[in-house]
């Protein structure tokens, strides 16, 4: 099976700094490489891409960023504490946004599926992500084409 | 939450000294809710918050922000609606029974960057009495970047998402990557010129229609005088002018009529004062 | 006047009905096209507005937009795609399913706002602030 092109970075970092922007009220800068970051236990999102590129968008932050986004997409007060339940529907709808974005930005016709969110261990490595900042935190963003078959 | 008369006091400074735009007391909440989306950006709980960190750091890039917060016009298409309603179904039928060479001549006048010369345009196109006709508009603003911006005629998603009709969009738009370009039929109807309205206006040749909508709030008296009258010499006589819903000819020009027009007025230049003034 | 929000995500489904509070609303809510044709089932007068998202689990946004349009008891309902799908030729197969308004996520309040004024569903037009 042979795949499309992918989205590229630019595209992809472009449809996340317009969600930051407008849903979550920060801006997404790139995140230096060699800047230190916490991650404790980490949330992950993902969402298919089907079409002339198949694969999927990936999204991993620790999980007290995860709640953190959820708080300013919801307009929480600092004091509130939502469910893991409310934050990974919260980061699944994110990256929802970001990715149906981009599958509108790709040549020909995309199906885009539903986020699916769980919890996670450790971060990408280094090289294999994109990283861009939600306010002093890193979210790492990957492109993943589907194996070839 | 309201702003403080402190921290009010020192973005209406900030923007008198970079624009000479002057915000009147009783436009806290104007200050207020253009900054409440940069001082969340900027990670802050309120914009108190947020300007006594601009006052105490004083960043350049980031008092540049809060002037073009304040100054700069609301992006929406059809802003408003009823103007264009208005333009529609009363003005352009109008001027369409008085203008034998089947031209009219339209002036947006600080047009940002571009949804309101681009409205006025697609409303032209969408008025069945101007079928066959020629439509230019000229739009002038101070800022080159946003003159750059409307000649591009390209938006981002959220941008075509403030009050364009979908019909319209898919209509008359392109998508391009993540935005959206409006079509080269329409961009090609509207003129960006750079134009200081508080300056001597440069040759434009007379309009029949002008914008200035929501402009003149930002004007001290004698300055909205001054341009109203200018603008008095580059209108047709029985041409029509649009003001904000805010805005009124009333007490500052009163060369000037309100009249009424569909749901909302417009105005005109008084019979009497219609004998033009070369300038 | 009242709203049914229909999406898959509880935090959309709580923006959108803020919004939609705000702007004087009573909202009923639903998390898939099916449940959204119960909810309305269920109603003795149908809501003004739905906002309705595209993709959903069980029955998605273009399904119950086709199905509402068949029904000649709901054509008092306007209904607003809010979704995240973007291409022009999906805008048009809403549109053309029923549709008659269709907000691009992500949005802002204000430009939900000004959909509705178009739609002539706000009680007060958003007139100028300034």
């Amino acid at each position: 099976m042979t795949n499309g092109t992918a989205p590229d970075n630019a595209l992809v970092l472009a449809a996340i700094e317009q969600v930051w922007g407008s849903m979550l009220f920060a801006s997404a800068d790139p995140w230096p490489a060699d800047r230190p970051a916490e991650f404790g236990s980490g949330v992950q999102a993902q969402i298919e891409l089907r079409g002339d590129w198949n694969g999927r968008l990936v999204l991993t932050c620790d999980r007290d960023v995860a709640a953190q986004i959820a708080g300013a997409m919801l307009g929480c007060g600092p004091e509130e504490v939502l469910p893991d339940l409310d934050v990974h529907d919260a980061v699944g709808e994110v990256l929802n946004v970001v990715g149906g974005s981009v599958k509108g930005a790709l040549d020909g016709v995309s199906a885009l599926g539903l986020p699916g969110v769980a919890p996670c261990t450790a971060p990408p490595a280094q090289g294999e992500c994109m990283v861009v900042s939600w306010r002093d935190a890193p979210v790492y963003v990957q492109v993943v084409p589907d194996a070839a078959a | 939450m309201t702003i403080s008369s402190s921290a009010f006091t020192f973005v209406r400074e900030l923007v008198r000294a970079e624009s000479a735009i002057v915000l009147e007391p009783g436009k806290e909440y104007l200050v207020e809710s253009r900054l409440v989306p940069l001082a969340r950006a900027a990670g802050h709980p309120d914009v108190d918050a947020y300007v006594a960190q601009l006052s105490t750091r004083r960043s350049p890039a980031a008092l540049k922000q809060v002037v073009e917060a304040l100054t700069t016009n609301e992006t929406s298409w059809f802003r408003d609606t009823d103007p264009y309603t208005t333009l529609r179904e009363t003005i352009f039928p109008e001027l369409a029974r008085n203008r034998p060479r089947k031209q009219l001549r339209v002036w947006a006048a600080a047009c940002s960057s571009g949804q309101e010369p681009y409205s006025i345009v697609m409303t032209a196109m969408d008025t069945p009495a101007l079928a066959g006709w020629r439509v230019d508009v000229t739009a002038t603003d101070l800022s080159e970047e946003m003159l750059e911006r409307g000649r591009r005629g390209e938006y981002s998603q959220l941008e075509v998402n403030r009050g364009l009709p979908a019909t319209t969009l898919v209509r008359h738009f392109e998508r391009q990557g993540l935005n959206w370009r409006i079509n080269q039929s329409i961009r090609e109807r509207v003129e960006f010129r750079h134009l200081n309205l508080t300056r001597p206006f440069p040759p434009m040749g007379q309009f029949d229609v002008v914008f200035l909508r929501n402009v003149l709030i930002y004007f001290d008296m004698p300055t909205k005088r001054e341009v109203l009258q200018r603008v008095r010499q580059v209108l047709a006589p029985d041409g029509h002018l649009f003001l904000g819903a805010a805005e009124m000819t009333m007490g500052v020009d009163d060369a000037w009529e309100r009249v009424p027009a569909g749901r909302s007025s417009v105005y005109r230049i008084r019979e009497e004062q219609r004998t033009c003034v070369p300038w | 006047m009242r709203a049914l929000v229909v999406d898959d995500s509880r935090a959309m489904r709580r923006i959108v009905t803020r919004i939609l509070e705000d702007a004087g609303f009573e909202v009923l809510e639903a998390g898939d096209g099916q449940e959204a044709l119960d909810v309305l089932a269920a109603q003795e007068t149908p809501p003004e507005l739905a906002c309705v998202d595209w993709n959903m689990p069980v029955m998605d946004g273009l399904t119950f937009i086709n199905h509402v349009r068949k029904q000649p008891q709901w054509r008092a309902t306007t209904l607003m795609m809010v979704t995240t799908e973007s291409e022009q030729s999906q805008i048009v197969r809403a549109l053309a399913a029923g549709a008659h308004e269709y907000l691009i996520k992500p949005f802002t309040g204000e430009a939900m706002l000004e959909k509705l004024d178009l739609l002539g569903l706000l009680p007060t037009p958003v007139g100028d602030q300034t």
